[in-house]
């Protein structure tokens, strides 16, 4: 029987309170501000996305959350079922297995290493990221290619700010991503089923859109394991197995890079991804959706409902054959 | 005297077959109630659902295939009771199986179950495995197996074939890559390991030897 992790044990008010990690992020922020340095930092920032929420206050943890809702009116998916419904096949196969599975992963030391077609190549550690890029949040939807969705609180940075850091050359035309495979904490690495490190890519244009976010945290914490500990991609409009985990490594490249599900069964897992209910998967519906938390199938919006922000990256494309 | 006793003695004993298989076969149901009552069934109930009652359907069909060779293997003649309630109660759990994808999931909004089952051959080749087990279920009315005579066991004969279905349909709903087995292969492949092994030992010359 599938058990409800999280229902026999509830969370405390406590444990879902900031991170201390989250609090000198803010305090290295506000310290920012009084050295006025706020406008130099408000200039790179991009210019508030329809979907971003106002940034909450720190401490209050979940209470501050409830009420919230994505900017179509969408309240949040429970805390529980965002950290206790997770596809990390690095671990398991079993989605609410996967937070279980996860718990000796300290995602400590952690660095990024940023290359490839790029003027400034550069590994970042896990603070530098936390320290050059502030942190916002987001609220997404996030919709899975097995037919159910979400909504989720994110704190995190556009990938742009990222990119526009180490500076992609000319030739770059996309971005790969990899996975950490560390064997030791991470069961479902050895189970030769899937080519493990987990692969994703975007093509630069997607990349560089506003909404394509790394995410570092989630309802005003740093990201549990299960949900890609310590960085991870958000790309809202794309089907959740794009939104890769656990980051190691970015490389800017000029060809379509490889990707884990494209590899193993490219008919049912296209490179683009885009949430689209009028390209059908052979297996789950794509018309309609569960939302995680109600009873009801919903329909499928078309790009997840932010056709607005990303309908020019595929303009003059069939949709269909670039799936 | 004596034939009064052994008919008695019979009759006891397929009485306790009977209580043995209807426990066995409920009790799946009852546990998967408990489960949802009791808020256990996980975040995605429904998808929950969808795949136990499949599973549960899936093992109680090969486990009634697997009576009769059982039954001559281990010369247990009681194990014949069984063979026909575990086939009802396969159909029983594929029936809910269908109620659940069409009732709680899609809110028998006939169109969309339709749009559904014409798009994905997985479901097409399930729906025809639940169609076989309706018919099959249908006419296992013992009146009906006596007017139908011979015709009877040929018609259920098609347990086998409905047992593919199930078989392709479960290996088909797996997410993953079926040629090189990329996915969560494992619970289907055994079932169907167990029902090649079955189709085997029908085969006429396996058949003599045993």
């Amino acid at each position: 029987m599938a058990k409800r992790k999280h229902g026999s044990v509830p969370l405390k008010k406590d444990e879902i309170t900031p991170k201390p990690l989250y609090d000198s992020r803010r305090k290295f922020l506000k310290q920012m501000g009084f050295l006025g340095m706020g406008a130099v930092l408000a200039s790179c920032a991009p210019a508030p996305a329809a979907t971003s929420a106002p940034p909450a206050e720190p401490t209050g943890g979940l209470a501050t959350l409830t009420g919230l809702t994505d900017e179509l009116g969408n309240p949040l998916t429970d805390y529980n079922a965002v950290t206790g419904y997770c596809n990390f096949y690095e671990f398991t196969t079993n989605k609410e297995k996967v937070d279980e599975q996860a718990e000796d992963f300290v995602p400590e030391p952690w660095s990024v290493e940023v290359g490839g077609l790029v003027n400034n190549p550069r590994t970042f550690t896990m603070s530098e990221i936390l320290e050059t890029f502030d942190q916002q949040e987001r609220i997404y939807r996030m919709r899975c290619v097995e037919g159910w969705s979400m909504v989720i609180p994110w704190l995190g940075f556009p990938l742009r700010q990222l990119l526009e850091e180490v500076e992609p050359t000319s030739e770059a035309k996309y971005v790969a991503f990899q996975t950490a495979m560390l064997p030791d904490v991470m069961n479902g690495v050895n189970s030769m089923m899937f080519p493990f490190p987990y692969l994703e890519g975007l093509r630069l244009d997607e990349a560089l859109n506003d909404l394509s976010l790394l995410a570092t945290g989630l309802y005003h914490e740093s990201l549990p394991p299960q949900n890609g500990a310590p960085i991870r991609l958000v790309v809202p409009w794309k089907y959740g197995f794009k939104s890769i985990k656990s980051i190691v490594k970015i490389s800017l490249v000029t060809d379509q890079p490889y990707t884990m599900w494209n590899t193993i069964a490219p008919q049912e897992y296209g490179f683009y991804a885009n949430v689209n209910p009028d390209v059908d998967h052979p297996r789950w519906s794509q018309g309609t959706e569960i939302r995680i938390g109600e009873n009801q199938r919903r329909d499928t919006l078309y790009m997840n409902g932010y056709a607005d922000e990303v309908e020019y990256l595929y303009e003059g494309m069939d949709l269909a054959v670039y799936y | 005297m004596n034939q009064q006793i052994e008919d008695r003695k019979q009759e006891s004993q397929r009485f306790q077959m009977r209580v043995l298989v209807h426990f066995g076969g409920l009790l799946p149901l009852v546990l998967l109630i408990g489960s949802y009552v009791r808020d256990e069934l996980g975040f995605n109930p429904v998808e929950a659902a969808l795949q136990k009652t499949g599973q549960i359907a899936a093992v109680f069909l090969v486990l009634s295939l697997a009576i009769t060779p059982l039954r001559k293997l281990l010369k247990l003649p009681l194990l014949r009771y069984l063979r026909k309630p575990l086939g009802l109660y396969a159909a029983f759990y594929a029936a809910l199986h269908f109620l659940t994808f069409a009732w709680w999931d899609y809110g028998l909004d006939f169109g969309l179950i339709w749009a559904e089952i014409v798009a994905k051959p997985f479901i097409i080749i399930g729906a025809l495995a639940l169609l076989i087990l309706a018919v099959l279920a249908a006419t296992s009315f013992r009146s009906v197996q006596r007017k139908m005579g011979k015709k009877w066991v040929q018609l259920h004969r098609l347990t086998y074939l409905a047992a593919i279905l199930v078989i392709a349909h479960f290996l088909l709903a797996v997410k993953g890559n079926l040629l090189t087995l990329q996915g969560n292969y494992t619970f289907p492949l055994v079932l169907g390991g167990v029902l090649v092994v079955l189709l085997l030992m029908r085969l006429p010359g396996i058949r003599k030897n045993n």
